[in-house]
């Protein structure tokens, strides 16, 4: 029973400066061993990195119940686990009050397991392959840019965790500022974005007993942690002008060696930044057969803090609208209505942009920013925030069993 | 004109593989940075310099492989993340198609290699190979498959692997090959140039990869122009032929010609007619050289390809290059060739009185008797001899050397022009020897007497054929002369200079020049050996002079190794090499660069430019680019760098070889890591690349004399049709067919023994030529002239021989003929 999973890292030929770099060696590729059969881990971030990694060698560190989370640690890097990514998604405004959408994320993909590393070995060996994906959506204009960049790092100009820099592939740059703030840049042909986010809320950890369970196994599980709200401000450069932004951001840094189910064939994720101060994530793992898996689950997340885990019997999502992509033929379900019959919730969400599809090869997806409005408890509820959609667009596994 | 085709095609597809090999290596780079140590850290401050649009480090480095005997690769450590840009071929995987980048940079030893060696040694995805490098063995993963992209050609002696893993498989951690960079704007090279060479070690290049080409071109350019003029050869002897045979067309067709003249038809138009028949003919003649060069061209270039390899550069010729304009370059030399030597024979056919070719008495005549031998022939003939000389000197003193060729083509020609004033003398010489004999033996000798005087009658045509054999017999005569002068020589040289009682090298070496290095270990084994006297190192580097990359031996310098020096006391010389900053070079390297004794050269040195002086110049038939030979002592000084790549050993007296070798193997060379040769087998080794050198020549050769042999048999049968009245007027008064037979054969070992006698002297003329002149000029190489007088003396005897077997066939038809038919016109 051995299958592959392909992961594309290619940009659409006008975007060649970001992915020229992983240029023509477009695939990240790898063969699951048998023993390890796979689980998906989350669900936020576009998982690319889980389809990547897929095989948990026995060198790696598993992610085991009982992880106790600790901040500022656990913002920094964990380099005994394979797979692991910041991710940052976010709703902003500019001045005029006109809104974007922004994604940043750094994917740290293990090579060599870290025990194994010789620190005196050739500098272009690559222990840990980087990559970062960065996508814009202008709602005014009705626009969306997504770029990719991938360096070696031979020479420090790309790494994780210095200290100061959780991660930065050359001039995209994660930085800690304190305790509870990060600092963003990216750059692209259109301009350069400075980000500064603070939290306004404690970070959130995901399942259960500090795992994010992926498959029936326990053991094929994921560290995952949110912070569901940060205030954001910044500046975009273009043209030699500065434009200013505030809004808010939603954070996800998760940390695993699993991987995705054998019958897991994509997932839909769903960020909500509600306006009366409470947020919510929600993750469905979708089947063959079409079904949501059981494991998948989410979190409620009250005004204080308090946060109610979701086991997939507490909700359901609905498609309701699609919008089919000129450039793949995938067809994504971009409007859900979801019940959590629980907590007497239900709410549709509508994406801002119809086309958010980061056309990025094999495992093209669908990431972008949304507009939620329901009621809960009988009262009208209002909010904004990111949705991701994989595996719609062709196989998202390429399987050779 | 198949030969030269073949032999043009040979060298170019040769040059076309060296080339594709850079253009693989360099991609599209139109800036390449080089050093011998170049440090890792510069790459990313040339990667920031302004006007560089993209830049890829490289590390390369040869293996050679313990199970897969006389194999090797050239493998390229790349960096996918830089090289997008430059790349010329893919590494894919083997199911998918695809890079799978975690698995390219993953384990160390992941491979990619071309589909050729893959299937040569039926490999498969994940097979182990052993690759030896440096004497260590290191375990490879098959990973990947190279596909070539937009180039047809990937030598399969390519494979790729990721370059932090190739750093370590070469030992080259904090090391690059080379940078390879575009450039934003191509026309601002010299000022990125500029810029680069302030942030380059003092030792680095920074050329355009085509220049590598260029060097390597120029370099083979000897060489390759050596094995074009002797194709030529073959390419001459054709013409003589042609012009016997419209001479014969025109002899045998007199009457026709006089009809068409009473008719009307211009000279002008029998003109045209002739050279048209040839060029008709020719054209035929054409197609099916290009045909047969094409045939031959596959043959010759994988012996193209081992020479230069064994001399030159390592190149691996995997398919013959087939070029439109090398067709069309030699179909033009082939049909000019056609008319030119068609000419003659067409105005002498234009020339003819209508009345006198219509005369029916008229006999072999009006063409060939007209031709009086007259003085003018020895002077034309000791003119170009005189031509001869002046271009041997012109090519000695001032250059060019392609007047060395010259000099030979007047050789030759000289010895044409002698052949029919000889040839009369000759038969009016042997014409009365035969008399004398019929004197006093009776009739014995009635057929030779008559062959004489045939040989004279007949004196252009019969000319024509016996300068065609002679130049063949001249060639072979003056190559073989060359070849064993150039072996006693270098016998001579290995005798003074090759004197130490054992060399042990990295057996890789062998396969892919000097790329391995013996470990400190085992050379301080034999030095400490209580067997050995001492150990003299030997390390082949490659240095900057200037812009020019130049070779350099370092040696630890034995008082037992002897070098030949030009001029100067030996001992003093060689004091200064140990002593002195300085170095001694070869003959050929210092009239390649202009160099006197006491002149200095100028060296970059990892720190900078320093100056060498030339201490002496020593003969030396190792390089034909030359060599410098530098101590040990101030390579380490100024290099910082100790490495060897092969040790000689001198041993005490009465110790045994055999018992060194032997322990030796034992402690370092159990897998055949080393290759160990005595005295008396390097020697053979050395005679075995010499005698691969001079494969293509003896190819070449045979071919120039099968074309002269095949024109006997040629002219032979054509002198019989034309004859056949005359022979049929002597049968008809009483000669035999044995007689006619015997008649023919005489006159053929008669223009077998003049061609032997003039290709052997205008041989032995050329030889000197060809020692003396081409190879000084061409090479700088100074060869003692020696004469395999063996071989020599039996030239004629085999001359004759194959004459006489060229003339069995005509000569037997001729006893045959029909009488009746022959003599009806008469």
């Amino acid at each position: 029973m051995k299958r592959t999973f392909f992961v594309r890292l290619n940009a659409r030929p006008h975007e060649r400066t970001v992915a020229a770099s992983l240029c023509e060696a477009r695939w990240l590729r790898c063969a699951a061993h048998p023993p390890c059969v796979g689980v998906a881990s989350r669900v936020a971030a576009t998982g690319l990195l889980l389809f990547a990694s897929l095989c948990a060698a026995a060198d790696w560190k598993i992610a085991e119940p009982g992880w106790r989370y600790e901040f500022p640690r656990d913002h920094h890097a964990h380099r005994d686990f394979k797979t692991e990514w910041w991710y940052f998604t976010g709703n902003i405004f500019d001045a005029d009050g006109h809104r974007f959408g922004y994604e940043l994320t750094f994917f740290r993909q293990g090579i060599t397991p870290f025990a194994e590393r010789d620190p005196k070995s050739s500098r272009f060996i690559v222990d840990d392959l980087k990559f970062a994906h960065f996508a814009l959506t202008d709602v005014s204009k009705q626009t969306f840019r997504f770029e990719q960049k991938t360096s070696r790092g031979a020479f420090g100009e790309a790494g994780f965790d210095d200290g100061k820099r959780l991660a930065w592939i050359e001039n995209w740059t994660l930085a800690t500022n304190g305790d509870d703030a990060f600092d963003l840049m990216a750059s692209s042909e259109a301009g350069t974005i400075h980000l500064h986010l603070r939290a306004t809320k404690p970070p959130v950890v995901h399942g259960e007993n500090g795992i994010s369970v992926k498959a029936a196994a326990v053991r094929y599980a994921s560290h995952y942690y949110s912070i569901p709200r940060m205030q954001t401000t910044g500046e975009f450069f273009a043209n030699g002008k500065s434009h200013p932004f505030r809004g808010e951001s939603w954070f996800d840094h998760e940390w695993a060696s699993g991987q995705l189910a054998e019958n897991q064939v994509g997932w839909d994720w769903i960020c909500l930044q509600w306006e009366d101060g409470t947020e919510l994530m929600l993750y469905q793992m979708r089947l063959e057969n079409g079904e949501p898996d059981a494991s998948s689950s989410g979190t409620w997340i009250a005004q204080n803090g308090e946060t109610t885990h979701l086991r997939s019997s507490d909700f359901r999502m609905t498609p309701i609208a699609f919008w089919k992509s000129k450039a793949s033929g995938a067809k994504y379900p971009i409007s859900w209505r979801v019940t959590l019959a629980g907590q007497q919730t239900e709410f549709v969400v509508r994406a801002a942009v119809e086309n958010q599809e980061l056309a990025l090869g094999p495992i093209t997806y669908w990431e972008g920013a949304i507009d939620a409005s329901g009621t809960r408890h009988g009262r009208a509820i209002k909010g904004r925030g990111y949705l991701e959609l994989t595996g719609y667009a062709g196989p998202l596994r390429e399987l050779s069993r | 004109m198949a030969v030269y085709l073949a032999t043009q095609i040979a060298n170019h597809s040769a040059n076309r593989a060296f080339a594709a090999t850079v253009d693989l290596v360099a991609g599209k780079a139109e800036l390449e940075v080089t050093s011998p140590h170049l440090p890792e850290t510069s790459f990313p401050m040339v990667a920031a310099t302004n006007g560089i649009s993209a830049a890829t480090p490289i590390v390369r480095g040869l293996v050679t492989f313990p199970d897969f005997p006389s194999e090797y690769l050239e493998i390229l450590g790349i960096d996918v993340f830089t090289n997008a840009p430059f790349r010329t071929f893919d590494p894919a995987s083997f199911d998918a198609g695809e890079l799978d980048l975690l698995r390219w940079l993953g384990p160390p030893g992941s491979i990619a290699l071309s589909e050729e060696f893959v299937a040569r040694h039926h490999l498969k995805a994940g097979d182990k190979i052993r690759a030896r490098l440096n004497v260590i063995d290191h375990n490879l993963r098959v990973g990947f498959i190279l596909r070539s992209k937009g180039a047809p050609i990937l030598d399969s002696h390519f494979a790729a692997m990721d370059i932090g893993w190739a750093q370590e498989l070469f030992g080259r951690r904090g090391e690059l090959s080379a940078i390879q960079l575009r450039l934003t704007n191509p026309r601002d090279r010299d000022n990125v140039v500029t810029e680069l060479r302030k942030v380059l070690p003092k030792d680095s290049k920074v050329t355009a990869p085509a220049q590598r080409t260029e060097e390597v071109d120029k370099m083979l350019g000897g060489f390759e122009l050596n094995l074009s003029a002797m194709s030529l050869v073959s390419l001459v002897v054709g013409m003589f032929l042609i012009y016997n045979t419209v001479s014969a067309s025109v002899a045998r067709r007199r009457h026709e010609i006089g009809i068409l003249r009473s008719l009307g038809v211009t000279r002008l138009e029998v003109r045209a007619l002739f050279l048209g028949e040839a060029i008709v003919l020719g054209l035929f003649g054409v197609v099916l050289g290009l045909v047969g060069g094409t045939l031959l061209a596959r043959l010759l270039a994988g012996a193209v390809a081992e020479t230069i390899s064994s001399l030159y550069v390592l190149v691996n010729v995997k398919q013959v290059v087939l070029e439109p304009w090398s067709f069309a370059f030699a179909g033009t030399i082939g049909l000019g060739s056609v008319i030119v030597s068609a000419w003659l024979p067409a105005q002498a056919a234009a020339n003819l009185e209508p009345v006198r070719a219509l005369h029916g008495s008229f006999q072999e005549g009006a063409l060939w008797n007209a031709f009086n031998p007259s003085s003018t022939w020895w002077w034309n003939g000791l003119l170009c001899l005189a031509l001869a000389g002046s271009f041997s000197f012109l090519a000695l003193s001032t250059g060019p050397p392609w007047l060395g060729f010259a000099a030979a083509f007047f050789v030759l020609a000289s010895f044409s022009l002698l052949v029919p004033p000889l040839a009369f003398r000759f038969s009016a010489g042997a014409g009365k020897v035969f008399r004398a004999l019929r004197r006093h033996r009776g009739k014995a000798a009635v057929e030779a007497e008559l062959a004489a005087a045939n040989l004279s009658r007949a004196l252009m045509r019969n000319s024509v054929t016996i300068a065609a054999l002679a130049a063949a017999v001249a060639m072979t005569v003056g190559v073989s002369v060359m070849v064993f002068s150039f072996r006693r020589t270098v016998e001579a040289w290995i005798n003074d200079t090759l004197v130490a009682d054992l060399f042990v090298a990295p057996a890789s070496n062998e396969i892919v020049g000097p790329s391995s290095f013996i470990p400190p270990a085992a050379v301080h084994f034999l030095e400490t050996h209580p067997a050995v006297e001492t150990i003299d190192t030997f390390r082949d580097a490659e240095l900057s002079m200037g812009a020019e990359t130049i070779a350099v031996a370092v040696v630890r310098g034995s008082e037992r190794r002897h070098f030949q020096f030009v001029r100067g006391n030996g001992a003093a010389i060689m004091r200064r090499f140990h002593d002195e900053v300085c170095v001694v070079v070869s003959e050929a390297f210092a009239r390649h660069h202009h160099l006197r004794d006491g002149d200095s050269i100028e060296l970059i040195t990892p720190d900078g430019a320093g100056q060498f002086s030339v201490a002496g110049i020593f003969y030396d038939y190792t390089r034909d680019q030359g060599i410098a030979y530098m101590s040990e002592r101030n390579f380490i000084r100024f290099w910082h760098d100790d490495r060897v790549n092969s040790v000689a050993v001198y041993l005490k007296q009465n110790a045994s070889a055999e018992a060194l070798s032997k322990a030796f193997r034992a402690g370092f060379s159990r897998n055949g890591e080393f290759v160990i040769f005595s005295n008396q087998s390097l020697r053979v080794r050395i005679f075995e690349i010499f005698d691969q050198t001079f494969a293509v020549t003896y190819v070449l050769l045979t071919i120039a004399v099968i074309v002269a042999i095949t024109g006997i048999f040629l002219s032979l049968t054509i002198l019989i049709t034309e004859r056949s009245r005359e022979l049929a007027v002597l049968r008809a008064i009483g000669a035999s067919a044995g007689q006619i037979r015997k008649l023919l054969l005489w006159e053929t070992a008669m223009i077998g023994v003049l061609a032997a006698l003039v290709g052997l002297a205008s041989g032995v003329c050329l030889s000197l030529v060809l020692t003396g002149v081409i190879n000084r000029a061409f090479f700088g190489w100074t060869i003692r002239l020696a004469f395999p007088w063996r071989s020599l003396a039996v030239t004629p005897l085999w001359i004759v021989a194959a004459a006489l077997v060229a003339g069995l066939v005509p000569a037997w038809r001729a006893g045959r003929m029909i009488l009746a038919e022959n003599l009806r016109s008469e």
